[in-house]
């Protein structure tokens, strides 16, 4: 029976995790969708400062009211900052756009910015964390700044006004600030934690759902499990 | 294998708790499927409250706009169509709205919350043609007993000036009235029933 | 209610339908661990079906709309992301299920004498499953969907003469498209569950011709009673219907954890990747089948000549086929067969799941030589079965069944 049991382990459980080639070591952060101020304030970053770039195209406005814990009120007065094009301000319920032009964007970065609804799941929550504090000062690029992360990456660092701008230090391989921004390193790191927890949220808002549900599956198949094991045992007492 | 065919009361206890707990999760993992079916976010969102702005509008007119896809009407009536608006007699098929086609708070002769404002899913309730919308009386052409309001051209049903229905028409039932409230003096929120009702 | 019984009766044999295969139907007593999968495999079918249907009332075939359609049901229809997670999730434990299944058949000889047809019509179900589950895997057009249909279609162009314009054709355009995609959805939706039901329904009627066999491989046939019933059988119903129940209970349990808690399950059964709409100028760094096809890719890859591998690749799936009659020894159950049998089943299990890792990772050198020395033990398998079989030093099987376990 062992053995039997190891046989299914083996299939069932991942042997490794996926690796794609890094650069550099991931920092971890801790995710916590059950706060929701946490949330709450990545949604406020997120429509503040990238919106303007990347959609969330797959994601409604309307869904915060549930999962954000906000109210209509709330989210079109403080989240919704785009009109349609006879100037009347975005519906609650619609999608989550920007008007960016293609060409435009095409011309001044060299690609489409993504549009971000799934890549928490493409990349991961620590490969965002990390990207989103790896920006230093390179002046050889058009931007002037480059990613540890993501080297020559073509997006210019947006939160420079709250970062501030550091450069690699050549003796100890870390980082030095160079211009201080509004916020310390340390609340820095907590914005940016609040943001990738805002984008784990929008890449599957369902995880709020399905470990609570899914925990009422699993209590009641397990005692219908039970129920269901007295009951063949109680026929195979025929058995002989 | 028993010889004996008479089930032990706990066989039978036990049969029994299986098929309950059985049918009970059966029932719970049915939901989820027929839940798809309903209407989807993106629905909800197309079929969202409409915003009606009636500050330009002029007595005696009115204005189509659309709500889940059903054109909706707003006519300001002047105070010659709210004076001509029929008093119960023997014209109209069920003069007192009982019939279930309007929220409570239209369930009066205007059929409306102000009767300067009518407001009406503009679908005749025969075969869902469109309705003329027909507001001077004694017209040569629906005669000179009429009083001003609706007809519809498919099927030659009549209704009055607060969309009810005249007798003995095709039509089976008074114009539906949407949910509806004043977001202001000049502003209808159509698809939602205001506060207080 | 009895009248009405017998009124149905007389039109359609119903209760005889009953007797004969559920009641009636005798069935060894001794079935272990491994006699659970037929009938999960069943389940599985069915959940696949109606999953498939809600998702399809939402899906777009379009390759304009179908991955926003799938976002769609993860986000905004009512219940969405459980449907579509029970249908991705019973894929792979599909699969899960079915190598079990087969594996099972390995332990105790099932495919030998009289039961040869039902091991080959569950191998043509396996095959069927393989390009059911191929197609299914592109409607959601993601990076991977995109880029692993990419590859395998290529495959079909290393075929000499035909290849390029077979491959063309299976394609309907000259890089996989929204007409692949259409043909794929009408294939996953419509033909293949079609066939897969007939088969499903041959392989039951030939199994329910012959009775099961069982862990000590003996036919309970041999020995009756008076009335002509085994004297090691029981009634399907209700001795293995309860028990039936409770390994699907058991199995609901960890299937539902998974949907529930790891969906994704480390990306093994929905990749990374496949979080990226699909692509045509872009290649993932690592194009990786998902994890049931990973032992096929592994023997594909091992062979250095895109026809070989093709070849050995095809190689590998109809070897299956001929197992009864590359298997030449008399006695099923490995409970009773010789040393021999036993240490060539290990290293066949071992090379299946040592190919399988290696279809998952980038082929570095060493990982490819590891996999052609798989590929080797996979064949070698075959080639020594048939040689040692035929003399093999068997224990005597016991004329009764034996119950432990």
């Amino acid at each position: 029976m062992i053995r039997i049991l190891l046989i299914t382990a083996i299939m069932i459980l991942p042997v490794h995790a996926y690796a794609a080639s890094q650069s550099m070591p991931l920092k971890s952060v801790l995710i916590d969708l059950n706060n929701k101020s946490s949330l709450q304030r990545g949604a406020q970053i997120y429509v503040n400062n990238c919106l303007g770039c990347h959609t969330l195209k797959y994601q409604r406005y309307v869904k915060f009211v549930d999962h954000l814990q906000l109210p209509a009120e709330t989210i079109e007065n403080n989240l919704i900052f785009t009109t349609n094009k006879d100037g009347e301000a975005t519906k609650i319920g619609s999608l989550i756009l920007n008007s960016v032009n293609p060409d435009h964007a095409t011309e001044a970065f060299g690609v489409m910015p993504p549009d971000l609804t799934l890549i928490a799941r493409s990349r991961g929550a620590d490969w965002l964390y990390t990207f989103l504090t790896s920006f230093y000062k390179d002046e050889t690029r058009p931007l002037g700044v480059n990613n540890s992360l993501y080297s020559n990456v073509g997006m210019p660092h947006v939160l420079v006004w709250m970062e501030g701008l550091k450069k690699q230090s050549s003796e100890t391989g870390g980082y030095e600030y160079i211009n201080k921004g509004t916020m310390t390193s340390a609340e820095y790191d907590n914005a940016m934690t609040d943001l990738v927890n805002f984008l784990v949220y929008v890449a599957e808002p369902a995880q709020l759902d399905r470990y609570r549900i899914g925990f009422w599956v699993i209590l009641f198949l397990g005692v219908f499990s039970f129920i269901a094991f007295l009951l063949k045992s109680e026929y195979w007492k025929d058995v002989k | 294998m028993s010889n004996s065919n008479k089930p032990s009361n706990r066989r039978k206890f036990l049969t029994n708790l299986t098929q309950i707990m059985g049918g009970v999760g059966g029932v719970f993992a049915v939901i989820p499927f027929l839940s798809t079916m309903s209407p989807s976010e993106k629905a909800k969102a197309a079929g969202a409250p409409v915003e009606i702005d009636v500050s330009a509008l002029r007595p005696g007119s009115y204005k189509i706009v659309e709500w889940r896809g059903k054109p909706v009407w707003v006519v300001r009536r002047t105070e010659e169509m709210i004076r001509n608006t029929l008093e119960d007699d023997k014209v109209l098929s069920d003069p007192k709205s009982l019939g279930e086609h309007q929220p409570i708070y239209t369930k009066n002769k205007y059929r409306s919350i102000n009767p300067e404002f009518l407001v009406l899913v503009g679908v005749c309730t025969h075969l869902g043609c469109s309705p003329l919308y027909k507001p001077n009386a004694k017209s040569a052409e629906l005669g000179l007993d009429w009083n001003g309001g609706f007809f519809c051209p498919c099927h030659g049903s009549k209704f009055d000036l607060s969309g009810r229905v005249h007798k003995a028409m095709p039509a089976p039932s008074n114009l539906e009235v949407p949910p509806y409230y004043f977001a202001s003096d000049n502003k209808i929120i159509v698809g939602e029933d205001g506060e207080k009702s | 209610m009895d009248k009405f019984i017998t009124w149905i009766d007389e039109r359609l044999p119903v209760s005889n339908f009953v007797k004969n295969h559920l009641s009636q139907y005798y069935a060894p007593k001794n079935f272990n661990f491994f006699y659970y999968f037929g009938a999960l495999a069943i389940f599985i079918f069915i959940l696949q079906i109606v999953t498939g249907i809600f998702l399809t009332i939402n899906y777009k075939p379009d390759a304009a709309s179908a991955f926003a359609s799938v976002e769609y049901i993860m986000r905004d229809v009512e219940w969405g992301w459980l449907i579509r997670y029970l249908h991705s999730t019973g894929a792979s434990f599909f699969f899960v299920v079915i190598y079990l299944h087969m594996f099972r058949a390995m332990l105790y000889g099932s495919y030998k004498n009289p039961r040869e047809l039902l091991w080959l019509f569950g191998m043509l179900i396996f095959v069927l499953l393989m390009a059911e589950a191929f197609m299914g895997y592109l409607l959601p057009w993601g990076q991977m969907s995109y880029w692993g249909a990419q590859v395998i279609i290529s495959l079909f162009g290393a075929i000499p003469y035909i290849g390029e314009s077979l491959a063309l054709w299976i394609r309907g355009d000259y890089v996989i498209s929204d007409a692949t995609l259409n043909r794929f959805f009408a294939f996953h939706v419509i033909a293949l569950p079609l066939l897969l039901f007939a088969l499903i329904y041959l392989h039951l009627a030939a199994l329910h011709t012959n009775g099961s066999n069982n862990p000590d491989g003996i036919e309970i046939k041999k020995n009756k009673d008076a009335n002509g019933v085994p004297l090691d059988g029981i009634p399907f119903h209700p001795y293995y219907t309860v028990k039936d129940i409770f390994g699907l209970s058991v199995f609901l349990l960890i299937f539902t954890f998974v949907v529930f808690f790891m969906p994704e399950l480390g990306g093994y059964f929905l990749e990374k990747d496949n979080f990226v709409p699909a692509d045509p100028l872009k290649t993932p760094e690592h194009i990786v089948p998902v994890w049931y096809f990973t032992p096929f890719y592994a023997i594909l890859r091992a062979i250095p000549d895109k026809v070989g591998g093709v070849l050995a690749m095809g190689a590998a799936i109809f070897v299956l086929f001929v197992l009864p009659w590359i298997d030449r020894c008399s006695v099923k159950s490995i409970r009773y067969r010789g040393m021999s049998y036993k240490v060539l089943l290990t290293l066949f299990v071992i090379s299946f799941f040592g190919l399988g890792y290696i279809g998952m990772n980038p082929a570095t050198p060493v990982l490819t030589w590891i996999g052609r020395l798989f590929t080797l033990i996979y064949f070698g398998f075959f080639v020594a079965l048939y040689f040692t079989s035929a003399n093999e030093k068997t224990k005597e099987p016991p004329d009764r069944v034996t119950m432990h376990d």
